[in-house]
């Protein structure tokens, strides 16, 4: 038991190391992804409204180049697209410009990548597949390893015969408990 | 002591083998300046949106093929696409598993050809009054829910896979 207890230790701490990175990045999106519903985890957004003399209703390829004109863009466009009689929209890199044709009104909405933090979701919902499905299949199977590991660390009252396995049961018992009510 | 470790490589090595067999295709891989997402295009043949929409009901169920503007992606979890019709002001939606395939909003103003089965929802009145009440929260218009009495269908495409690709020079949308 001894010698099993020390190739836990062994490896609960030299795996525990190697893996801070991921799991920050699995905890910290986690975290963000959670709340998806709340906000944007990925984007940051913005929206701005602005007005040009109102093109009035023409025909698109008219109007598009009178919008363009107005709107003077110091942005490359990317695309136009006349989404009504009364409405143009305008393409750009991180943004979408939405013209009221008929009074001029634009309503500007862009969008720009979250630092790290879209690169961290992009890797712990595994998004782009491939090569990090592996990487996130040997993190999970660290993990494994990692909570088999701990539960032998630590020997007498606080481990696993006394307070360490009452933790480790209600541990247990709130996935179970959470999937019986569901 | 040893066996143990090496218990603990084998799963781990087992585990390494078995997602290396799972690894679906990748999401937004690009290919130059193209990028495909989910299973990519197929062999089926591009038709208009104007087409599949002049008679809805003849395609459903049917795996269909369109190619437009992004001109709308879902701003929550990026599973859905709307594409420009051939038509003015016309789209249609491609509404893709959550997290199966994640259309990020860069892809507006591109061009993208989507595939996917033709379905048809069809509404019950309560629900056709939410659709409507969205519609017109998102479209800044006030929403009268007795103005609806009649239940609607909802048709889309349950997209497969899509290809992007940026959309050419000219800044003009055709009419």
């Amino acid at each position: 038991m001894k010698k099993f207890r020390a190739v836990c230790r062994w490896l609960h701490r030299e795996l525990g190391y190697l893996t801070v990175g991921l799991t920050l990045v699995y905890a910290i999106s986690g975290l963000a992804v959670n709340h998806a519903h709340h906000w944007d985890a990925n984007y940051q957004r913005t929206r701005t409204v602005e007005h040009i003399e109102a093109p009035g209703n023409g025909p698109t390829p008219e109007v598009t180049q009178v919008v363009l004109e107005r709107l003077d863009l110091s942005e490359p466009v990317k695309n136009t697209w006349r989404a009504g009689d009364d409405q143009l929209q305008v393409f750009l890199e991180g943004a979408k410009l939405t013209v009221d044709l008929s009074t001029g009104e634009v309503v500007r909405e862009g969008f720009e990548e979250r630092p790290w933090l879209y690169e961290m979701n992009f890797m712990h919902l595994n998004t782009g597949k491939g090569v990090w499905t592996v990487i996130a299949d040997a993190y999970a199977a660290i993990l494994i390893v990692l909570a088999g590991s701990g539960i032998f660390l630590v020997k007498g009252r606080k481990g696993l015969v006394g307070r360490g396995g009452v933790l480790m049961i209600l541990g247990i018992l709130l996935p179970i408990i959470y999937a019986l009510l569901m | 002591m040893r066996g143990l470790i090496v218990m603990m490589l084998a799963f781990l090595v087992g585990a390494l083998s078995v997602s290396e067999l799972a690894a679906g295709p990748e999401w937004g891989r690009s290919d130059g300046e193209v990028k495909v997402f989910g299973a990519g295009l197929t062999g089926e043949e591009t038709m208009l949106v104007s087409t599949l929409l002049a008679d809805p009901d003849a395609y459903v169920g049917k795996t269909v093929r369109v190619s437009g503007i992004a001109v709308g992606v879902c701003a929550h979890r990026g599973c859905w696409v709307n594409i420009a019709s051939d038509v003015e002001g016309d789209v249609v939606r491609v509404k893709v598993t959550d997290g199966e395939i994640v259309f990020p909003p860069e892809i507006m103003g591109d061009v993208i050809t989507a595939e996917g089965v033709w379905t048809a929802n069809k509404l019950d009145l309560e629900t056709t009054k939410q659709v409507c009440s969205h519609k017109a929260s998102e479209e800044g218009k006030p929403f009268d829910p007795d103005s609806v009495t009649e239940c609607m269908t909802l048709y889309q495409i349950t997209g497969t896979g899509a290809v992007v690709q940026p959309a050419p020079p000219a800044k003009e949308n055709s009419d």
